[in-house]
Formats: C-alpha cells, sequence, structure tokens
C-alpha cells in the first residue's frame, strides 16, 4: 500500500464528489435526520415527566444515533450499485481511495447528524452535562469506529438480495466494543463522576483496528 | 471412529445420571452443567474455527475452505443455542433467575448474535462467489470483536458465573471426579465436532 | 501485453471459459465477437480483471505488482466504455469529466475540457453545466468517451461502445481509435458490422 500525494487527492476528489451528490439529493440526508428526530421525540414523549437516569439516557442517546446512522449509511454503496456507476467508480478509482473516500465522507455525515440530534436530545431530556467535552470526545470515537465498520458493512451488503433489515443487524456486534464503552462514558459526562480512562483507550483501539481492518479487507472484495 | 464416540457419549451420560449423587442442594437437573461446559467449548471453537477457515479461503480462493466455514458456524451456531439454554437454566437453579446480564451470559450473547448475523448475511446473498468473499471478510472482521468484548464486559457487568475449571488463582475447587468426568465431556463434545465437520466434507 | 494463462470462469453450472490461453498484444484493435451470452462482456472484464477468473490467472506482463487481490492500483491502467458503466446522473457533464480525470491524478485545464467536447462531438460550452440526468442516450455515450480520452489509460475496454451514436458520433470514435491504438490495447466487444471492420484481428467466442 503506497499512500502518495495522488491517493489523498484521489479520497478527496471522492468526498467532495460524495458531498455534492448527497446535497442535490438530500433525500439520504433528510432521511437519516428525520429517524433520529422522531425517535428522540417518541422517545421524549413517552418518558415525559418522568424523571429518566443518567444511565438510561446514555443508553437511549446511543441507541438513537446506531439506527439514525444505520439507516443514513447502509446504502454507501448501494445508491451507486443502484445507479449503475459503482463499476465505473471501481474501474478508474483505486480500492482504497474508494474505500477511504466513502469512509471519511460517512463520518461527516454522522458529526452532521450528530450536532443535528444532540441539542434536541439535551433539550428535550432536559440533560444537565457536566463533561461537554468528554462527551464529545466519546461520540466522536463512537463515530469513527461506527464509520469505519460501517462502510465496510455496507460493502458487504451490496451484493445481498435481501436487503431488508441486514445491515443493522451485521453492524451491531461488531460495533459492540465501541457502545459498551460509549455507553458508560456519555453516562460519566451527564453526571460528572470521575471517569476510567482505560475505556476510552479502548475505543480508541478498537477504532484504529476497525480502519484497519476494514482497510486490509476491503481488497478481498 | 463414530461408534467409539457413541460409547463415549453413552458412558458418560451414564455416569452423570447414575453414579453421581445430586449436587448438594440443586437436585439433579443440575447436572445439566455437564451438558453446558462442553457445548460452550464448542461453541467458542468453532467460532475460530469459522474464522481460520474463513482466512484460508480468502488466501486461496478454494471454495472448499468456505463450505467448511460455514459449517463450523452452522454447528457452532447449533451449539451456542444448546449452551445458552442449559446455562440459563442451571442458572435459574443457582441463581435464581434464567437471565441477568452475566458477563458470561453478555458475551455468549454477543456470540448468538454473530453467528446469527453470520448465517444471515449467507442467506442473503444469491451469488455463490460473492458469498463466499462476502461472509469470510464477515467472519474475519467478527473475530476481532472478542478479545474487546472479553477484556470490557467483565468490567460493565457485575459477575455471579462461577470462575472457569482453570482459573486465574490456578486452582481446582471440583472433586477430582468431578473433573475427570467433566474433562471427557468436554473432549467427547470436541470430537464430536471434528467428527461432523469431517462428515461434511466427504 | 495481457496474458490469460489458462483461465476457467464459470456461473453456477454454466461453464463460460475452459482453460483459455491467450495474449492479447498492443498496437492494434482486438475484436470480441459472439453470439449474445457468449461471454463477450466478461471476456473484457477478466481482461481488465474486474473479475476474478475461478482459475488459471489474468496478467499483465511487464508489471511487477503481481499481487494475489482484485486490483488495487494495479488497475489503473484501464479505461472503458460499457453500458453497465454509468456516469452520474447528478453530476454535470464538466464535474463528471474533472471527478474521473481526477482519479487518475488529472486535473483538466478549461482548454483541454473543450477540446475533449470537440473530439467527440458533444458541445461543452452549452451543455457542460448541464446535469447528466438530462442528456440523452447518445450525449451520455460521448461524454463516456471524453471520459475514456481525457483520463490517457493504455488499456481501453470498449463493450459496444457505438450502439448509441449517430453516423457523426461513430465516425469520430472510430478515427480516435485509429489514431491511438499504437501505444494501446484496444479491446472491442461487438456484433455491429461497422465496430468490426475497424478490428485489425477478431476473437470469437465460444473460445
Amino acid at each position: 500500500m503506497k499512500l502518495s500525494n495522488s491517493r489523498f487527492e484521489q479520497i478527496a476528489a471522492i468526498v467532495r464528489k460524495d458531498f455534492v451528490i448527497g446535497l442535490r439529493r438530500r433525500a439520504t440526508f433528510a432521511a437519516m435526520m428525520m429517524f433520529a428526530l422522531t425517535a428522540v421525540a417518541s422517545l421524549s414523549l413517552s418518558t415525559g415527566g418522568i424523571f429518566v437516569e443518567a444511565k438510561f439516557l446514555a443508553a437511549l442517546l446511543w441507541v438513537v444515533i446506531f439506527f439514525a446512522a444505520s439507516a443514513g449509511i447502509s446504502g454507501t454503496f448501494d445508491d451507486e450499485a443502484q445507479a449503475g456507476t459503482l463499476p465505473t467508480l471501481k474501474l478508474y478509482a483505486d480500492a482504497q481511495a474508494i474505500l477511504f473516500g466513502k469512509m471519511i465522507y460517512v463520518l461527516l455525515s454522522l458529526v452532521a447528524l450528530t450536532i443535528f440530534i444532540l441539542p434536541i436530545f439535551l433539550i428535550l431530556f432536559d440533560v444537565a452535562v457536566e463533561n461537554f467535552f468528554l462527551l464529545l470526545a466519546t461520540i466522536l470515537l463512537g463515530l469513527i469506529g461506527i464509520a469505519a465498520a460501517g462502510t465496510l458493512t455496507a460493502a458487504l451488503t451490496t451484493s445481498a438480495t435481501v436487503k431488508g433489515g441486514l445491515f443493522p443487524i451485521l453492524l451491531f456486534p461488531i460495533t459492540l466494543p465501541i457502545f459498551l464503552p460509549a455507553i458508560s462514558l456519555t453516562e460519566l459526562s451527564f453526571t460528572g463522576g470521575a471517569f476510567d480512562s482505560s475505556s476510552l483507550v479502548v475505543m480508541v483501539a478498537f477504532d484504529l483496528i476497525l480502519v484497519t481492518a476494514a482497510s486490509i479487507l476491503y481488497d478481498y472484495l | 471412529m463414530n461408534k467409539i464416540l457413541i460409547l463415549l457419549t453413552l458412558a458418560i451420560c451414564a455416569s452423570i445420571i447414575f453414579f453421581f449423587p445430586p449436587i448438594k442442594g440443586l437436585g439433579d437437573l443440575a447436572k445439566i452443567i455437564f451438558f453446558h461446559v462442553p457445548t460452550a467449548w464448542v461453541a467458542v471453537i468453532a467460532f475460530f474455527a469459522s474464522a481460520f477457515f474463513a482466512a484460508k479461503f480468502l488466501r486461496t480462493f478454494n471454495f472448499s475452505f468456505d463450505k467448511l466455514s460455514a459449517r463450523a458456524a452452522r454447528l457452532g451456531f447449533i451449539f451456542v443455542l444448546l449452551s445458552t439454554i442449559s446455562g440459563a437454566i442451571f442458572s435459574k437453579l443457582t441463581w435464581g433467575a434464567y437471565w441477568n446480564w452475566d458477563p458470561r451470559q453478555t458475551t455468549i450473547f454477543v456470540l448468538i448474535l454473530i453467528y446469527g448475523a453470520y448465517l444471515t448475511l449467507r442467506a442473503a446473498v444469491s451469488d455463490e462467489k460473492v458469498r463466499a468473499k462476502v461472509s469470510a471478510v464477515y467472519s474475519l472482521l467478527s473475530v476481532l470483536t472478542v478479545p474487546f468484548l472479553v477484556f470490557i464486559i467483565p468490567r460493565m457487568y457485575f459477575s455471579l458465573h462461577p470462575s472457569p475449571v482453570l482459573n486465574s488463582a490456578g486452582k481446582i475447587e471440583m472433586d477430582s471426579i468431578v473433573l475427570i468426568v467433566l474433562i471427557a465431556a468436554v473432549v467427547d463434545a470436541t470430537l464430536i465436532f471434528v467428527q461432523l465437520m469431517r462428515r461434511e466434507i466427504s | 501485453m495481457i496474458v490469460f494463462d489458462d483461465v476457467s470462469l464459470s456461473f453456477g453450472r454454466h461453464e463460460l471459459f475452459k482453460n483459455i490461453s491467450l495474449n492479447l498484444r498492443g498496437g492494434k484493435v482486438i475484436g470480441v465477437t459472439g453470439a449474445n451470452g457468449a461471454g463477450k462482456s466478461t471476456f473484457l472484464k477478466l481482461a481488465g480483471k474486474i473479475i476474478r477468473p475461478d482459475s488459471g490467472e489474468v496478467k499483465l506482463i511487464n508489471d511487477e505488482n503481481n499481487c494475489a487481490l482484485r486490483i488495487a492500483h494495479y488497475a489503473l491502467q484501464f479505461a472503458a466504455v460499457a453500458p453497465e458503466m454509468k456516469i452520474y446522473d447528478n453530476l454535470t457533464a464538466q464535474e463528471n469529466l474533472f471527478f474521473f480525470a481526477k482519479l487518475r491524478g488529472k486535473t483538466l485545464s478549461a482548454e483541454k475540457i473543450s477540446e475533449l467536447g470537440e473530439r467527440v462531438g458533444l458541445d461543452l460550452k452549452t451543455f457542460g453545466n448541464v446535469r447528466a440526468e438530462n442528456f440523452s442516450t447518445g450525449m451520455r455515450q460521448r461524454l463516456k468517451f471524453a471520459i475514456l480520452l481525457s483520463v490517457d489509460a493504455d488499456i481501453w475496454l470498449l463493450d459496444e461502445p457505438t450502439a448509441n451514436l449517430d453516423d457523426d458520433g461513430r465516425e469520430k470514435f472510430f478515427r480516435e481509435i485509429q489514431a491511438a491504438k499504437p501505444d494501446k490495447i484496444i479491446l472491442l466487444a461487438t456484433n455491429d458490422r461497422a465496430e468490426e471492420n475497424i478490428c485489425d484481428e477478431i476473437i470469437k467466442l465460444p473460445l
């Protein structure tokens, strides 16, 4: 694997292209955002007025992020496969550039999703965040993991003939090592308790492993 | 080989059912632990076997490795279900509840999810060449989570599960006769798994 | 030179290619013909390493990167015009051109773009900023052709490239092929008389 300047240019070109198309079509973005909004609203409505524990809130936040992300990124390769552009892209672009271009695009759209849904979540559930920096760090590390595993999973499900629900089924077990520490760290960021930095280390390590594994395994697809 | 295995299995079952005194305060049903431990062991072995054959397939593109990987996963799925059910029964007898998200229950549940996802993926891809590639990649991806789960989960959930037979202290807290039968049962289950794998190839 | 070394490929029970060994040399247009379903497109995909044979090997000679993986950067010497290789409908003609050239490390200038437009007979001054979804089939074909010319690849894989073109488009296409062929390997899958006529050599499937 050689990482040259032109590799970065290729990745940048793919990310830019995906953004232009994403903004012009809007449907995927809109569906992901509305999914998250609907989920948060329904959860908030059904627990209205009840005191909800911080641990439970943290879990809710990640459940919302996971399923909204699933709705948004399962089509990462499917959309191109349906439009018939995937073979062209694969012919003209380097495989690793495609993978990392898509991964970065997925990560950026997940960041956009979080910027949209996190304030709504915090307001509707009236959460007082004690450690904001910890919350942001946790969410970013979590999103990197979801983006890496999600991009490879999206490449796997593209060839499936039966797609309904397949993506979250495949994604959940392999991102579980991200969710468990993310939920406990998010809870601590809400309550302001002392946190165990080893959880952060685990998240960083697992992110790195997922990115590396995605890069190696994508070449075999 | 098959005949020897049948005899061994029968001998182990007979010795457990007829010659062992009931476990103190738990009754005869608690002997299900002699079923639970070997099936859990095989479920884990089958998981790594499936990933091993998946890696072999990606290196060689020999489709018989793909078949082996799928067989290991299918057998593993059956064993993990048997192990989970027998474990839940034992849990009810000893702790009073079938399920309480004990670390080991959590881990085995994740194993069920991974096996389930893997088999669903296989069922969802119709082109056999693509299916082989895609499922091998997923198998290898999922095996990466195991060391992390083993590290993370026990920190997050309080455990009531007895230590494994070979615990960190290196002490074996069991009657030697019980231990011998348990080891024999584990060996027997492993051999049954190996035999099923071999039978399926030919 | 593209070398097929004992290549076999089957779809399910249907054996499409069995133990094929042949060399495809550069400097000429190699036609691939045969009845529908004989595997013309598949042959091109094998040559382009887009699909992998069940057994045997497809190699590019004069290339050290003999990795067992799919293709990675190894593939970057190919360019293609084929029906199943679509362009981006949501991008304009110019954006499509820019994007694919960028993937091969080339930045197209405005002059280069209008020159490409002239060569393929697509008025990019007028249509350059129009999204490809508004294009007719023939115009898309010309745009694909412009992309092929812009990336300057060593190997061209052409699958019925002029099927949707008018006479003027065909003439331009044939002229470019003739001009480019001395230093390229050109594979052309076709059932069309006019396209067959520009081939220097014909491989008739099934082999």
